[in-house]
This record gives structure tokens, sequence and C-alpha cells, in this order.
């Protein structure tokens, strides 16, 4: 029978096995996208192919490159 | 209506107007608390008043991103794209609107919470710590 600690590190270690395999797949499957939320609550998710999610990615790719730029203050 | 009223009105007026020195200040703020930052702005109306590259540039791309998300009628409280190359957020408080350009898989709420908290702040008259600094003084 094992001691009591081993048991308790294998579950913790299975524990962050299953949250780091959770982190890589959430990393994977991850597609772009574009969310807008209203002052009532209500959120909308635009597709990249529709015209609104396309124009908000492009204004998105645009403030990207932008931060990637800086300048002294 | 009297001088010293119309001098209280408008010291009242401005006090609520945040300058650009203060918009700056809270701009450097929100990096410090969010390090996933890469860059941002902060607009008021149309007009920018601190961005962390070239001002023109950011006003242009926010103005684009909120009419796309504005373009249904409704107006947009926030939005958050996410791209392979990074995430970006946009917050709206009053009249103000807070930008921001971040690493990917960012945490979302609590990079809206630091945007909504240092616009709240800005209106106010600073970040809050600074107000406290100056109050001791």
């Amino acid at each position: 029978m094992p001691k009591p600690h081993r048991v308790v590190l294998d579950r913790v270690s299975g524990y962050a096995d299953e949250a780091a395999a959770f982190m890589r797949r959430r990393r994977h499957v991850r597609r772009p996208f574009a969310r807008v939320y209203r002052a009532n609550g209500s959120s909308v998710d635009h597709a990249a192919e529709s015209e609104t999610g396309a124009a908000l990615l492009a204004a998105a790719g645009r403030l990207l490159a932008l931060a990637a730029t800086k300048v002294e203050r | 209506m009297s001088q010293e009223t119309r001098a209280s009105d408008t010291a009242g007026i401005l006090a609520h107007v945040p300058d650009r020195q203060l918009a700056a200040h809270s701009l450097d703020h929100l990096m410090e608390l969010s390090p996933e930052m890469r860059g941002g702005a902060i607009l008021e109306a149309d007009a920018v008043l601190a961005a962390t590259s070239d001002e023109a540039g950011w006003g242009d791309s926010a103005a684009a991103l909120l009419a796309a998300a504005d373009a249904d009628g409704e107006s947009a409280e926030q939005v958050h794209v996410a791209t392979e190359a990074g995430e970006v957020f946009v917050v709206r408080e009053g009249n103000l609107t807070a930008v921001a350009v971040t690493e990917r898989f960012v945490l979302a709420s609590l990079m809206a919470f630091d945007m909504r908290a240092t616009l709240r702040d800005l209106a106010a008259g600073g970040p809050a710590t600074d107000r406290a600094a100056a109050g001791a003084n």
C-alpha cells in the first residue's frame, strides 16, 4: 500500500497533467474571433467570413501592427 | 450669473475633462497593471488623448474598429478581437474609450476590468494611487 503522501502527490501530478493537456488543446483549436458586447449585457460573435467580422479583424490587424512600433513618450 | 458662480461652474466642468498628460499617465498606469499589454491608446470621443506610438494611426484604426462594431445600429460597450498575432480590446466608458493590444490568451475579463477602472479613474482625475498621494501631501 503506497504511503499517504504518495497518493496525494500522484493525484496532484495527475491534475497538473490534465490541465497542461487541456491548455495545449485549447491553444491548438482556438481560432480568431471577434466579439462585441452591448450595454444591455448581450454579446455577439462575428464570424471572420462575415462583413462585420472581416472589418473588425482588419482593424484589429492594423492596431496589432501599431503596437509593434513603439516611440519614446 | 455672478462671476463667482460662473468661475465655480467652469472649474466643475474642467475638472471632468481629462487632459493629455493625465491620459498619458493613466495609459502608463494601465500598462503597469497589465504586463501582457503591448500597446494602447485612450480616446475622448474621436480625439486621441494618449497612445503608445503613432497617435493618428491609433485614432484611425480604433475608429474603424468601433464603426464596424456599431454597424448593426447598436452602440458597442466592449469589443474583443483575438487573432493569431495577438488580441485587441476596446472598452467604452462614458465619453472615454480605451484600446489595448495584448499577447495571446490573456485573461479577457481581467483586462476589461483594468481598462474600465483606468477610464473611471481618468474621468475622476487620474489614477487612484496618485489622488491618494496628492491628498497626503
